[in-house]
């Protein structure tokens, strides 16, 4: 491969192809310049495929609203059509025959109460091992990598939990999903500067109180972002329930969903709206912590 | 060494902090990881209080033996073609994607939002989402292979389900591939572009030259990701049809072998050994592989 690096004052003339590449607003301020026909072929085939990209992402849940505002008759008559009852007698009928008012506590109890002391337990396990404060700091380091290829480990928590006498229990449940791989934080920490620690030591400043007032809101940002993954982990997850809630009352929205669909069989209509009740919250968080999952979902594979 | 004292409580502070953490990840992390291993060898099922005993690697011998091998092996070809379409359909569409993305036309932002979407909205409603567009009797996919000629009962039907299991496996993951694509693109130093675009270089020329080599690192995350992930997975999979019409791959069959009928767990965690085994092997060979092809700047 054969490059050779420009100073970068040397400014590139403005070619059509930059036109282009760097983006709308340049486009905008050059648009008395004519487009060859070529680029403007280009460009239509670009639109074309975001267009498609669109559409192949955007299909289902539209589908999905439109069947669940039909009638059940409506639906039989015409299953693709567009709606032309807006009835939300779908919803309703699916809120109360699947009691996702006391799923969508289960979820929230769950996430939150397996998130919160996970956050607390990877904030002391990481920061000390990202200052190697304790001995073996890189053994430990390591060995949380090993642990992320060994085995699964379902079988074994399994008959763990059901041992300790925690199956069909609530309290177990949230227990399997305190823990988090401390790597994103560990990598974060790195940037904390360690002349804090040393100045706060000569204050006088205890340890714990440390990485509790200190350490913890400078670390924000990567906290915020693991929490928000371990929360929509927990509240995504089926196989964690089907296995161990045995009890209709502690299903999580996942679990009361997806028996839902085992009792309404080919109620289409039912089952859509059904399906959107549980979709909604998660969609609504999405729209409103878009940054943290797209920036989280960047930094977790590069680090 | 800790600043924050050398004697007593000061020094002992940051192992006591780590006490708890540590022993969640040994009781539920490593321990029960570990402890798949010796349950491989025993005949230990899910059904309370019935005895259990170590049978050595009769497990094992079950899966490889005569009479099972058709079965095991068309599980083990199932998963091998799941994973290895999954991961080279998500990682095509996923460059394709950032690359049209890092155009930045207009709509772009949304568009990478929607993409990533199915992965905040969880295995679950992707799964019924995707049944109900897959309903066979007047759904719109249904309806549309049924205007092209082609009748068939879609997650019903023993030739169709598995394509469409795969395909919707790689709706749902194309956004973590193509954030990362989009990490790797952002990080080519524009000057390299402009300079071979004074030079005359054509479009694919910069692509073929500049953009994709410097992309490499990417491609090896990528597809270590997925197709570590891709014969992990099962969950999609479980939703959908739950192995049923030709669609079981190894780790659902670790699962239900685990969890549903006779509950025979001794012999679902020596499938999770093979499994391991397995994922092993291939990463470690395409990792080498990967890695002799990138180019470092």
């Amino acid at each position: 491969m054969k490059l050779e690096l420009l100073p970068s004052k040397l400014k590139t003339p403005d070619t059509g192809d930059q036109l282009v590449s760097q983006g709308q607003k340049r486009w905008r301020s050059l648009r008395p310049r004519r487009l060859s026909s070529q680029k403007m072929l280009i460009l239509t085939l670009q639109y074309g495929a975001m267009l498609l990209l669109t559409f192949i992402y955007l299909f289902p849940l539209i589908y999905l609203i439109n069947v669940s505002l039909k009638t059940p008759a409506d639906f039989y008559n015409d299953p693709i059509g567009m709606t032309r009852t807006f009835s939300i007698g779908n919803y309703i009928d699916a809120w109360n025959q699947g009691s996702f008012g006391d799923y969508i506590f289960n979820s929230f109890l769950y996430s939150v109460g397996a998130t919160v002391p996970s956050l607390v337990l990877t904030l002391l396990m990481a920061f000390p091992i990202a200052r190697g404060y304790i001995k073996g700091s890189r053994f430990w380091y390591a060995l949380f990598v090993v642990a992320l290829f060994l085995p699964g480990s379902l079988i074994p928590q399994f008959q763990l939990i059901f041992h300790l006498g925690l199956y069909n229990t609530q309290i177990g449940y949230m227990l399997l999903h305190v823990g988090a791989g401390p790597f994103l934080v560990i990598a974060y920490m790195k940037h904390i500067p360690r002349e804090l620690d040393e100045a706060a030591a000569i204050d006088g400043c205890g340890y714990f109180r440390y990485v509790f007032t200190i350490v913890a809101p400078l670390a924000k940002p990567i906290l915020v972002t693991v929490a928000i993954f371990q929360l929509i982990g927990i509240w995504n997850d089926l196989i964690g329930p089907t296995i161990y809630l045995s009890d209709q009352s502690y299903y999580p929205m996942t679990l009361g969903l997806f028996t839902f669909f085992g009792n309404f069989g080919n109620q289409w209509t039912i089952l859509a709206a059904a399906t959107l009740i549980v979709a909604a919250p998660l969609v609504v968080i999405y729209l409103v912590l878009q940054r943290y999952f797209i920036e989280g979902a960047m930094a977790g594979a590069i680090k | 060494m800790n600043v924050f004292g050398r004697r007593g409580f000061s020094v002992a502070a940051p192992y006591l902090g780590m006490l708890p953490g540590l022993f969640f990840f040994a009781l539920f992390g490593i321990g029960p990881s570990l402890a798949t291993i010796v349950l491989s060898f025993t005949d230990i099922t899910g059904v309370p209080n019935t005895p259990w005993h170590f049978v050595s690697l009769d497990n094992y011998y079950r899966f490889f033996a005569l009479s099972n091998w058709r079965d095991s092996a068309e599980t083990l070809q199932r998963t091998f073609l799941f994973s290895g379409v999954s991961t080279i359909a998500q990682n095509s569409i996923a460059l394709g994607a950032a690359l049209l993305l890092n155009k930045r036309l207009k709509g772009h932002l949304a568009l990478r939002g929607l993409i990533f979407m199915p992965v905040v909205l969880g295995v679950t409603v992707i799964g019924l989402m995707w049944s109900i567009v897959l309903n066979p009797i007047g759904g719109p996919v249904s309806t549309l292979l049924a205007a092209l000629g082609h009748d068939s009962t879609l997650l019903g039907s023993y030739k169709d389900a598995f394509p469409l299991v795969i395909m919707v496996n790689i709706w749902a993951y194309i956004g973590t591939a193509m954030l990362i694509y989009l990490a790797g693109l952002q990080g080519i130093p524009s000057e390299l572009l402009e300079a071979a675009s004074i030079d005359g270089a054509s479009g694919w020329g910069k692509f073929r030259h500049i953009t994709w080599p410097l992309l490499t690192p990417m491609v090896t995350i990528n597809v270590m990701l997925s197709v570590i992930g891709s014969l992990k997975d099962y969950q999609i999979i479980y939703v959908l049809t739950n192995g049923a019409n030709n669609t079981s791959v190894l780790a659902l069959q670790v699962f239900n072998s685990a969890f549903s009928g006779s509950q025979q767990q001794g012999y679902a965690s020596a499938l999770s050994v093979l499994q391991f085994l397995m994922v092993l092997i291939i990463a470690l060979l395409l990792l080498a592989f990967l890695r002799s092809r990138e180019v470092k700047l």
